[in-house]
């Protein structure tokens, strides 16, 4: 027993495949875990892009509003740029329509004005900005994934 | 048993784990989008005619891709490697990163339609195999091949919308499908004949349904279509079918034949501008039900794959002979013994307003003048003098059991709703037209008595079970 091989650092056969072992084993381990933290987070999920072509720069000549029905999105084109404002009422998920002051809820007459920030009624916060950005096929996107801050227009050539 | 035997079991074990991880990590990290949607990247970036495309292509953020369509529950990952088919820039690029072609995408917005609902093939898939479905990946529904894919654009569009507006090739397949009387053999949604498959939903049937053993090239729903026009029998030993079709011809009915989906698009998606009209006159629905074999009705002739000849309906001398009563009933019981199929609405569903119609229409060159009586009944007739002649002089065409047939040239007489007085017209004045001749006094001779003893014995031979 005591004639066990050793090499110059001291460290035995057998202490040896037991310390590789072990090794081994825990890094299998670890990377395994860490592997399947990674499917946590899918690639895609089953649910409609958040983010949406609009069309190019020319279906918004300057001074119109659309209204995306299905998206429930508003994109104002003005001298200063493009912008997209939420369509969804910040107080219970009704959709607002355009009127003179603004933006007016039908379901508890929440109101804000043309830039989307509450004048009246229950909505605790103002209406989102969403960012848009330029495809390279040249056409526009909407993406209601990420908000901008109040004031952000985007000109684009 | 000791210590060092199951360190080094842990450690080798330990180390087949490493080498599977290693291999997950491998296949997770390089998948093939990747490279595709990286030199998608690249080719926009180099080819950049000014900064601002520069800038956008350099914004691009290489990732899974997915359509996912509520209404349809469809998830396509296709652009993962089609990365340019809405890029204009990409019109000239190389299959996977091109534009796609035409206008299509114009209209039918990729967020909503989506790639497999025309191209099929599996949406989900992200290798090439898989997702195209090719051979082995048993997927029922591989891409559709472009010269078949207007099949598609019938899921939502009328005909006649079609023929003028980019969807001519199925257009003219289904035009063509009528002209060749595909449906005199084969049913549709209820109407046509018995004698091969019931066709309704083909194009939605699973892989297993067809049998590939003798399809060339990739086995698939789209050869096993096209290469049993081709060749019927080859595909399948057993088949009776009567294609005779140019390449181009079978490309057009394989592509109407894939319209033929038992998935109905909502209604939100379909267009339908114009409702198709079946025509319900007498010539296009003999067209399209009886031409396969009777062709024009004309000729009498020998077919070799149904082993029989094929009456020439519209004969006038047959007409002659034949009242549409008769006739009718014929159309619609069928003819026992034969190929000929039951087209009543309870067998091959045609009404019988439609069956009127198609008598009317096979009737129309009937001769004014009828053929004489034969007062059959009023002869007392001699069954084993009629079984001498008809062995000498019937059989040879007939057969001696009457059944017509194989390398014969006659009918079948084991019609036990044929008129004795029919038969003895037939054999008295013959059938003009056909190799028929006339046995009684015009022709070789044969006595009233003669024909009438005839006669009896080929109605004993009907109530004959052989």
């Amino acid at each position: 027993m005591s004639e066990e091989t050793r090499d110059k650092d001291g460290v035995s056969r057998r202490d040896f495949l037991g310390l590789a072992a072990f090794g081994t084993a825990i890094l299998g381990v670890v990377s395994s875990v860490a592997g399947s933290l990674r499917y946590i987070k899918a690639n895609v999920y089953f649910e409609e892009s958040k983010k949406f072509k609009v069309g190019t720069v020319e279906n918004f000549p300057i001074g119109s509003v659309k209204k995306l029905d299905d998206k429930n999105v508003f994109i104002f084109s003005e001298e200063a740029g493009l912008f997209a404002i939420s369509a969804i009422c910040t107080h219970l998920g009704c959709i607002v329509s355009p009127v003179d002051f603004g933006f007016q809820c039908p379901c508890h007459g929440s109101q804000f004005n043309h830039i989307g920030n509450v004048i009246g009624g229950p909505a605790p916060r103002a209406l989102e900005w969403f960012e848009i950005s330029q495809e390279i096929d040249g056409s526009l996107a909407i993406d209601t994934a990420k908000t901008v801050s109040q004031g952000t227009k985007y000109l684009f050539a | 048993m000791n210590s060092r035997f199951y360190l080094s079991l842990m450690l080798i074990s330990s180390l087949v784990l490493m080498a599977f991880l290693a291999i997950a990590f491998n296949r997770e990290m390089t998948p093939v989008w990747k490279d595709y949607q990286t030199e998608y990247k690249e080719t926009l970036i180099k080819n950049a005619k000014d900064d601002g495309t520069r800038e956008r292509a350099e914004k691009i953020q290489v990732g899974l891709q997915q359509i996912y369509i509520k209404a349809l529950n469809k998830s396509d990952r296709c652009t993962s490697c089609h990365a340019g088919v809405e890029n204009p820039l990409m019109a000239a690029a190389e299959v996977p990163y091109k534009q796609h072609s035409g206008n299509y995408l114009k209209n039918h917005p990729l967020p909503k339609f989506g790639c497999t609902l025309c191209h099929r093939g599996q949406g989900r898939a992200l290798n090439i195999a898989e997702a195209h479905g090719e051979e082995h990946q048993h997927w029922d529904f591989p891409i559709v091949p472009a010269k078949y894919i207007q099949s598609s654009c019938a899921s939502c569009h009328d005909y006649k919308m079609l023929e003028t507006e980019g969807g001519e090739k199925v257009a003219k397949g289904e035009k063509l499908f009528r002209e060749k009387g595909c449906l005199g053999c084969h049913k549709l949604n209820g109407v046509g004949g018995a004698l091969g498959k019931d066709i309704a939903g083909i194009a939605n049937k699973a892989y297993y349904y067809f049998s590939m053993a003798a399809v060339v090239g990739e086995r698939n729903m789209y050869s096993w279509i096209k290469q049993h026009f081709d060749d019927p029998r080859k595909i399948v030993p057993e088949s009776q079918m009567r294609a005779f079709l140019t390449d181009e011809e079978a490309d057009l009915l394989t592509t109407y034949m894939l319209t033929f989906r038992t998935d109905e698009m909502p209604r939100s998606y379909r267009l339908i501008k114009n409702i198709d009209k079946v025509a319900t006159d007498g010539k296009s629905m003999y067209t399209a039900y009886c031409s396969a074999c009777h062709s024009d009705g004309k000729t009498s002739v020998y077919d070799e794959i149904f082993a029989r000849t094929i009456p020439a309906i519209r004969n006038p001398s047959f007409l002659k002979t034949i009242s549409n009563s008769e006739l009718k009933r014929i159309v619609k019981e069928g003819r026992k013994g034969t190929q000929m199929t039951a087209w009543k609405s309870e067998a091959a569903g045609l009404t019988e307003k439609q069956i009127d119609e198609i008598v009317k229409y096979v009737a129309k060159d009937r001769p004014s003048e009828k053929s004489r009586p034969f007062n059959v009944a009023k002869i007392k007739s001699d069954i084993e003098r009629g079984a001498e002649i008809y062995n000498n002089r019937c059989a040879l065409c007939h057969g001696e059991e009457g059944k017509g047939g194989e390398n014969l040239l006659g009918m079948t007489l084991r019609d036990s709703a044929l008129s004795p007085e029919f038969i003895a017209i037939t054999v008295r004045d013959g059938r003009k037209g056909t190799p028929m001749v006339p046995f009684g006094n015009g022709g070789i001779g044969l006595s009233n008595q003669e024909i009438a003893d005839t006669v009896a014995y080929v109605k004993n031979l009907t109530n004959d079970k052989k």
